[in-house]
Parts: C-alpha cells; sequence; structure tokens
C-alpha cells in the first residue's frame, strides 16, 4: 500500500529501491509457502518518545509494509487556539514540541508581529536569536543522547543530559521555566536578561564545543554505530521534499534547506553560519547533520553574544490585542525542522483559523517510504534518525 | 522568481482562472475547485514554478461561503512559495486529491477530511488520520462547539470594562 501514496512523481519512482538497505525479494521462486505478518509495534515503545504506534507487515524478517497509527496525543491545539487571544496562544504552543519550547513561541509571536505589522525592539530580536539558538542545542542533545541509547549504547545519554543540565540552568535563570518557558510575547519579550546572562552564556560556548568532540569520537567514530547506521533508512532528496520533510533529514539528504539562511527572519542574516549537508541521506548522515548542527549553534550564539544592544525589550501594546482581518504565514526552522503557522484573521482578540505545520508532521508520514524493504532490527535505527516528538505530530 | 513575477506568470499560463494576491512575499491564488487540479500540476510540474517542497494543505471554515482549503508549497530550485486557494460546498464538498503530486497531501489531506469533513476523489486511503473511527462531526468547523467553553467560559476572556 505504501508504494501507492506517492507513487506520482517519476522521480519517486527513480528513487526507488536505490537504497542499500533496501533488499528486494522475489517470492515467484520460494519453495515454501510463506504467510505475512502483521506486528503492532508501540503505541507504548521506548523509541517512540511518545505514542506512536506502527503497523508493520513482516514477511521473514524484511518490512513490506510500515503504517504509522498517529494521534493518541491529539489535543487539537487548532480548535484550542481560536479561543485563546493572542499572549494564551504562546503558552499554548511551546507544549507541542516540547523540548524546544522558545521556537515555537517566536513562530507564534513573529506571524501575529506580521499580521500587526509591529516593529519588535532590536534588543529583543537579538535575545530571542540566542534563546532559540540555545534552545536547538537542547534539542539537539536530547536526540543525541537518545538515538544512540536506542542503538543500545547508554553512555551518550548520560553525557548529554549532563550538557542539557548546564544549558538549562542558563534557561531557567533567564526565564523562570525549564520546559515551558513562555518567554516570548508578541511585541517582544516577558523580561530583560538578569545580569550575567550573556557572560553565562560566553562561557558556555567554549565548554559545550570541546565536548561535541567527545561525541564525535563517542558515537561518530564508533564501528558499530556506523554499521547500524550506514546505508539504512536512505531518503533521496526529491521523495523527502514531495513529503515535506524538513529539518536534519532534508538536509542529510544533501539539500541545504533552512530558512534561516534561504529566508532569514529575525537577524539571521547579520550572522555567520553554514548549513551542514549530507550526502546519502541514510541514518548515519541524519545524525551527523544534527551534531554539525550543534556547532552552527554555537557559531551564531557565539556571535549574538557581542551583539546585543542595551535597550527596550518590548512595545507598550493595549490591553487587548486584535490583529487586524486578513491572513498571514511565517516559516521557521525549528530543531526539528521547517515549523510554519498559518493565520487567518477576522481582527478579533482570538484567530479565526490557526494552522500549525509542524516539523514532525511531515517528517514522521514518510515512515512508510523509509521502512519499506529495511529489516525489521533496523525499524528502530531508521525510525530514531528522523528524530520527532509525538506531540508535534498529534498536536 | 519573487511573487511578483511569480504572479505574472501563473497569469500568463492560467489566465482568468486564478485570482492572485501578494502578501509578504508570498503569492496567494484562489481559484474555482474545478480549475484545483490543474493549477496544482502547473505548481508540481511547470519548470518555472517547479514546487517540490510540500508545505501543507488546510481547511478554512469560510462560514457561508463554504470551507476554503488552502495548500502551501515551495520551490527548492526557485525558493519561491506558492499558495492555492479555493471554497466548497458546506455539504459533501469534496477536491481531486493531490496525494499523486505530493506524497505528503495525503496525510494532510486526511487531516482536512476528518477535521472539516472535504472529500478528496482519488485519495489512496481517505481514513481518520488524529481522530478515532468512531468520534463524529468535524471539529474544526465552527458550527463544532469547544465543550468545555459551552460548560464553563474561560475566566481568561473576561477584559476589565468588558
Amino acid at each position: 500500500m505504501a508504494t501507492e501514496l506517492g507513487s506520482g512523481g517519476a522521480a519517486f519512482q527513480a528513487a526507488d529501491g536505490t537504497g542499500v538497505g533496501i533488499i528486494v525479494r522475489d517470492k515467484a521462486d520460494r519453495e515454501l509457502h510463506t504467510q505475512d505478518m502483521t506486528l503492532n509495534v508501540g503505541p507504548q515503545h521506548p523509541a517512540t518518545h511518545g505514542v506512536l504506534r506502527v503497523l508493520v507487515t513482516l514477511d521473514g524478517e524484511v518490512i513490506e509494509d510500515a503504517q504509522p497509527v498517529i494521534g493518541y496525543m491529539h489535543r487539537s491545539f487548532e480548535k484550542l487556539a481560536e479561543y485563546r487571544d493572542y499572549r494564551q496562544i504562546i503558552a499554548l504552543v511551546n507544549r507541542h514540541d516540547w523540548v524546544s519550547s522558545i521556537c515555537n513561541e517566536l513562530g507564534v509571536a513573529l506571524v501575529v508581529e506580521r499580521q500587526m505589522e509591529l516593529e519588535v525592539p532590536e534588543r529583543a530580536t537579538w535575545i530571542r536569536m540566542l534563546m532559540a539558538e540555545w534552545t536547538r542545542v537542547l534539542n539537539h542533545l536530547m536526540f543525541v543522547g537518545s538515538y544512540p541509547l536506542e542503538l543500545g549504547a547508554i553512555t551518550p545519554m548520560f553525557y548529554a543530559f549532563r550538557e542539557r543540565e548546564e544549558i538549562q540552568a542558563l534557561m531557567e535563570w533567564i526565564t523562570g521555566g525549564r520546559l515551558h518557558l513562555t518567554y516570548c510575547r508578541v511585541g517582544g519579550l516577558k523580561q530583560d536578561l538578569p545580569r550575567g546572562a550573556i557572560q553565562m552564556s560566553r562561557d558556555l560556548v567554549p565548554r559545550m564545543r570541546e565536548r561535541l568532540k567527545e561525541y564525535e569520537d563517542l558515537v561518530l567514530g564508533n564501528e558499530i554505530f556506523a554499521a547500524r547506521t550506514k546505508g539504512v533508512g536512505v531518503l533521496p532528496a526529491d521523495v523527502a521534499c514531495s513529503y515535506g520533510v524538513s529539518g536534519a533529514a532534508l538536509q542529510a539528504a544533501g539539500v541545504p534547506e533552512d530558512s534561516r539562511k534561504t529566508e532569514p527572519y529575525l537577524f539571521y542574516d547579520q550572522v555567520e553560519f553554514d548549513v551542514p549537508t549530507g550526502r546519502n541521506g541514510d541514518s548515519f548522515d541524519r545524525f551527523a547533520v544534527l551534531l554539525a548542527r550543534i556547532k552552527e549553534s554555537l557559531r551564531i550564539i557565539e556571535q549574538v553574544n557581542e551583539r546585543i544592544p542595551p535597550g527596550p525589550v518590548n512595545v507598550r501594546l493595549p490591553k487587548v490585542v486584535r490583529a487586524p482581518e486578513g491572513h498571514a504565514y511565517v516559516r521557521t526552522e525549528a530543531p526539528l525542522g521547517q515549523l510554519s503557522y498559518y493565520m487567518v484573521s477576522h481582527g478579533e482578540k482570538t484567530p479565526w483559523r490557526f494552522k500549525m505545520r509542524t516539523p514532525s508532521f511531515n517528517n514522521i508520514s514518510s515512515l512508510p517510504y523509509l521502512l519499506k524493504g529495511t529489516l525489521l532490527p533496523d525499524m528502530i535505527a531508521v525510525m530514531g534518525s528522523i528524530f520527532f516528538i509525538v506531540g508535534d505530530i498529534d498536536r | 522568481m519573487d511573487a511578483d513575477a511569480l504572479r505574472d506568470h501563473l497569469v500568463a499560463e492560467l489566465g482568468d482562472a486564478v485570482e492572485p494576491e501578494v502578501a509578504y512575499d508570498t503569492l496567494t491564488v484562489t481559484v474555482a475547485p474545478e480549475d484545483w487540479r490543474r493549477v496544482a500540476e502547473l505548481a508540481r510540474r511547470g519548470p518555472e514554478v517547479a514546487c517540490n517542497f510540500f508545505d501543507f494543505l488546510c481547511g478554512v471554515d469560510e462560514e457561508a461561503d463554504g470551507i476554503g482549503v488552502v495548500l502551501h508549497v515551495y520551490s527548492t530550485f526557485h525558493r519561491h512559495h506558492l499558495q492555492v486557494r479555493t471554497v466548497v460546498p458546506r455539504d459533501g464538498g469534496h477536491l481531486p486529491t493531490l496525494s499523486d503530486l505530493w506524497a505528503g497531501a495525503d496525510w494532510h489531506e486526511r487531516e482536512t477530511a476528518e477535521l472539516f469533513g472535504v472529500g478528496f476523489d482519488g485519495h489512496p486511503n481517505l481514513a481518520k488520520l488524529l481522530l478515532s473511527e468512531e468520534f463524529e462531526g468535524h471539529p474544526l468547523r465552527k458550527e463544532f462547539a469547544l465543550l468545555t467553553r459551552e460548560a464553563k467560559p474561560w475566566p481568561g476572556a473576561k477584559e476589565p470594562g468588558e
């Protein structure tokens, strides 16, 4: 069934079967009669980061078809957003991808500001960038730890959480929260940085950079890790685009698409950074790109630390914020990929329609393609390398 | 191609079938449901448009006008966005599927079908995606009331002087 899902474009079909991990089997010359088996993976599975269920049809050890069953955590954020004013929506959206709350809030603030044609103070914009990049590092470290764990390597998880704790301390000091930071506001930020926060951020960068080397040696240089991930779960660029896959998975396929670079928002056009890309689009590349993205984030943070000007961090807004009538679309590069918000306003204090296009939703919709033809033991290696959060899929 | 050039190109190709609007460097074209497929095919296969990246497809309740459907695609080659919008009737509104043009449209159409009650002809499997099979109604339509709010008004909705 999975092949029929997206068999339209000629390029799509040409790409099919090129992956190293795909085994082509001919049933006709088989002597023994075999029967397909349906295996239910999840919803409670340690490798699913929440509750994702995958219905797998197996022929021996080979996956014939894999259908993700989602919606276990669906809370209809889009409906709830229609009943909340713009300030409340910010507190709502930092819950869909719960490890990158600032990046989600940022998208909402930007889309409302665009609709209101609001000018945000420079200091606020720089601080937003600082916080968004630290959030990205936090998010990526989570997966740098958990992905090897899913493959059986326990140590990186401890390392990642040691690093995460230090960044968490900085974030907690600045915002007062650990998970749902709710730091962005329409028109700026909740509050200014505490004195010394920039210095702490400065001190953290070299420390993180030094430890990233440890990960490279520990994981990328590990032969077992390479054997489990190289050539496994190959996602070619054209298929990735057709599914709307973004973030590390798209970049690993060789497409340097990152809205911070291609359509800069905030002040991303004023800082230097590269968009890392992979060559093979396999699980190994996705992980390598993820590590490289942390390095680039640290590069951005280093520049932002020195560029935060003095000034206000907020604009005065009326008690009731109303976005003028019309529709606006903003896309940002969230840690997991492209996050876009599409808002339709009827000039009320709540949006008429608030569409969240979350990266994990599109990324995970490519699972049927990715898993078809792989071996069952590789399933976790493929799924883990897509880097998803179930709340981000189900919303 | 920038949004204005893309608009001119689409108008030259499709004529009166499209109603263009450019806002914040994003081109939105409004089309009739009959032209939905034709415009989408041009967006995907036309070499000048070549929107290969699927962003999203969603519904918007347009009340008396019907249910709006919005498609947003992007070209990684030309780096431009294209938003296509149409309106279908509230009862029995349906559109041809785009899941063979963009694989990502598969899930987005399933989502739009269950949340707004729009049909997609030719879709390989228009089963419920986020909701359970036995769920009745289309939650994102305006007539579908948010039950918690019906039972108790949200205290935050009250503003001083209201």
